[in-house]
C-alpha cells in the first residue's frame, strides 16, 4: 500500500518524477496489455478444447461461435496497435526529426549486464549492474514483439482465411501456421506471466506494481536505482546547462 | 342458513377428494408413455429372467427391456411387426445381417445404401465385427432400444457420432485387422472440427462443424481407398470440404494431414515447423524460468538479512 500511495504521490507532485513514458507509449502498452490478455482467455479454450474448464469457459462467453468471433476482432486490435507503435516511430524520426531511439537498440552491453545480474541472483557477485534508460529484459520483451507479432499475426491470418490463403498458397502452410500460431502464442504467454509479471509486479521495490508504464512517471528516487546510468545523465546535464534535446528522457 | 353451511362443507369435502383422486391419477400416469403390445407380449417378456435353452444348450436370454421400448423409436410399432404374427416359430436368434434385413424391410433406401458400403459389404460375407443398423442407431447394439437420430443421447445424434465411430474405429487392436493405423478419433478431436464439437453444447446451433460423416459419408461409407469415396485423393476431398467451405480447391484440401501427426512424410514442413518452435520454447523458458527463481531466491535472502 505504501508504495501505491507514493507512486500517487509521485503523479501529483512531479518536481520529484522524471517523464519516462510520452502519451502515446501509454497508450500503446494498455491496448497492447488489453487485446493480448483477451486474446490468451479466448485462445486457450480453443487450444485446450478436450478440458472440462475450456467447455465451461466457452458458454460463459455463449458459445465457440462468439468466443472464436471475439479472438479474430481482438486480433485486428492487437495489429493495429503494433502499427500505431510502428507509426509513431516513423512520425517522430522523418516528421518530428527527433534522434533516433539508440538507447532500446540491443548491444554486448545488454548481455554483459545479463551476466552480471544472473552472477548477482546467485550469489557470485555483491555488485548489481547499472543499468541505462532500458534493462536487457525490457529489451527482451519489446524485441520479443518484432518478432512474435508478424508470427502471430501472419499465421494467425492464414488460420481466419485459409480457403483464401490456399489460392495462392501451397496446402501446407495451414497445419504449419497452426503450430506455429499454437506454440508462439504458449511461449509469449509463458514469458509474459512468468517474467514479466514477476519484474513489474513481486520484485522489491515495485509491488504490487510499477506505474511508471500507466503514469508516465518515475519517482527520481526509483530512478536512480533502476536506471542510474540514465539518471546521471540526466542530472549531469540537468546541473551544468539546459537539457539538450536528445539527452531528454520523454525520447527514446 | 345450517342447511346452507352444511352444502358448503359437502362441496369443500367433494372438492378435497377430486384433488387427491386427481393427484394420485397423475403420479401413477407419471409413468413413461407405453410402447404399442397388442398381443400383450411384454407380459412375459418383461421379466429379466426369462430364457431359452438352444439345441447345443446354450441359453439365450428372450427379456425385453420395458423402459427401453417404452421410449424407443419404434414405439407405436406392435411387436409383431418385426417379430411376425408367429413368433415363437421364428428362427432366433438373428444374426447381424438378417437384423439388418429386418429394418431394411421398411427402411428400404438406408439398407441398399448399407449393403454397398464397406461395413455392408462385409456383412454380407459373415463379418461379424463390422457395424449395422443397430450398432449406430441404439446404445447397446439392441433393436428394442434404438432411439430417433434428433434425440440428444441419440448415438446417431451429430454431437455424439465420433464417439460411436470411435467405439470400434479407437480399438486399436480390431483396427489393426483392417489396416487403419491411424489414431482417427484422436486425431479428429485435435482437427478444428473436433474442437468446435467438443467446445459446443448439445444444442443444434452449435454443432454448425463436421463429424465423421459428413466427410466419409453415412449409410454409404465406404473405403476411404476406393476412387468413389468422397475423401479419395485431393480432387475427390477438395468437392468435400467445398460443401461447407465456399471456394475451397486442391490446395485446401492438402492442407489436411489426413488423421495423422505431421512427419517427415506426411506434411514435412508442419514437422519441421513444430521441431523449431518446441526448440525455441525450451530455450527461452528455460532460461526465463531460470532467471526469475534466481531473483526470487536472491529477494528472499535480502529480505530475510534486512
Amino acid at each position: 500500500m505504501a508504495v501505491m500511495s507514493q507512486a500517487i504521490a509521485n503523479v501529483k507532485s512531479p518536481a520529484d518524477t522524471i517523464k519516462r513514458f510520452d502519451i502515446h507509449q501509454i497508450l500503446q502498452h494498455i491496448g497492447l496489455m488489453t487485446s493480448f490478455i483477451l486474446l490468451v482467455v479466448t485462445g486457450l479454450p480453443i487450444k485446450f478444447s478436450g478440458a472440462g474448464v475450456s467447455q465451461w469457459w466457452t458458454q460463459v462467453w455463449g458459445g465457440v461461435e462468439v468466443i472464436r468471433s471475439v479472438h479474430h476482432f481482438t486480433a485486428w486490435i492487437i495489429v493495429f496497435v503494433c502499427l500505431y507503435h510502428v507509426g509513431y516511430l516513423f512520425y517522430n524520426l522523418a516528421v518530428l526529426k527527433k534522434p533516433f531511439p539508440v538507447k532500446m537498440v540491443p548491444g554486448t552491453q545488454d548481455f554483459k549486464k545479463l551476466i552480471q545480474e544472473f552472477r548477482y541472483f546467485i550469489g557470485l557477485s555483491r555488485e548489481k549492474p547499472k543499468f541505462d534508460r532500458f534493462n536487457w529484459k525490457e529489451k527482451f520483451d519489446y524485441w520479443a514483439i518484432f518478432w512474435g507479432m508478424p508470427v502471430m499475426a501472419g499465421s494467425g491470418f492464414i488460420l481466419m482465411y485459409p480457403v483464401f490463403v490456399t489460392k495462392f498458397l501451397p496446402g501446407w502452410i495451414v497445419p504449419a501456421a497452426l503450430i506455429a500460431h499454437s506454440d508462439e502464442a504458449m511461449l509469449a504467454l509463458t514469458w509474459i506471466f512468468m517474467v514479466h509479471i514477476f519484474f513489474n509486479h513481486f520484485a522489491p521495490g515495485v509491488f504490487p506494481l510499477n506505474t511508471s508504464i500507466f503514469t508516465g512517471r518515475v519517482s527520481r528516487e526509483r530512478y536512480e536505482k533502476d536506471h542510474p546510468l540514465e539518471y546521471e545523465e540526466i542530472m549531469g546535464y540537468k546541473e551544468e546547462e539546459e537539457a539538450p534535446e536528445t539527452a531528454s528522457p520523454e525520447l527514446k | 342458513m345450517p342447511q346452507k353451511e352444511g352444502k358448503m362443507k359437502l362441496l369443500l369435502a367433494v372438492l378435497a377428494a377430486s384433488v387427491i383422486v386427481f393427484g394420485i391419477v397423475l403420479l401413477i400416469n407419471s409413468e413413461a408413455t407405453l410402447a404399442l403390445d397388442e398381443q400383450g407380449c411384454l407380459v412375459c417378456h418383461s421379466n429379466p429372467k426369462l430364457e431359452k435353452t438352444d439345441e447345443n444348450g446354450q441359453k439365450i436370454s428372450l427379456y425385453v427391456s420395458e423402459s427401453a421400448v417404452n421410449t424407443g423409436a419404434h414405439r407405436y410399432i406392435d411387436c409383431t411387426t418385426c417379430h411376425t404374427t408367429a413368433p415363437h416359430e421364428v428362427d432366433t436368434p438373428l444374426t447381424k445381417l438378417s437384423l439388418a434385413e429386418k429394418c431394411g424391410s421398411c427402411h428400404e433406401y438406408e439398407y441398399k445404401l448399407h449393403l454397398d458400403s464397406v461395413h455392408g459389404q462385409q456383412l454380407i460375407q459373415g463379418n461379424p465385427d463390422v457395424a449395422t443398423c443397430v450398432d449406430c442407431h441404439s446404445s447397446d447394439s439392441n433393436p428394442h432400444s434404438v432411439i430417433r437420430v434428433l434425440e440428444y443421447n441419440a448415438p446417431a445424434y451429430k454431437k455424439n457420432i465420433a464417439q460411436t465411430c470411435a467405439s470400434c474405429h479407437d480399438d486399436q487392436d480390431l483396427m489393426a485387422d483392417y489396416g487403419i493405423v491411424e489414431k482417427v478419433y484422436e486425431s479428429y478431436m485435435r482437427s478444428f472440427h473436433g474442437k468446435a464439437m467438443a467446445l459446443g453444447t448439445y444444442e443444434l446451433t452449435e454443432l454448425d462443424t463436421a463429424t465423421c460423416t459428413n466427410c466419409h459419408g453415412v449409410h454409404d461409407i465406404q473405403d476411404p481407398n476406393e476412387p468413389s469415396s468422397p475423401v479419395a485423393g485431393l480432387e475427390n476431398l477438395a468437392v468435400t470440404c467445398e460443401q461447407c467451405h465456399p471456394g475451397a480447391g486442391v490446395q485446401f484440401a492438402a492442407s489436411f494431414l489426413g488423421h495423422e501427426e505431421a512427419s517427415p512424410e506426411n506434411i514435412p514442413a508442419a514437422h519441421y515447423t513444430e521441431i523449431i518452435f518446441t526448440t525455441l520454447l525450451t530455450v527461452v523458458l528455460s532460461f526465463g524460468g531460470i532467471v526469475v527463481i534466481a531473483a526470487m531466491v536472491r529477494f528472499s535472502i535480502n529480505r530475510w538479512r534486512e
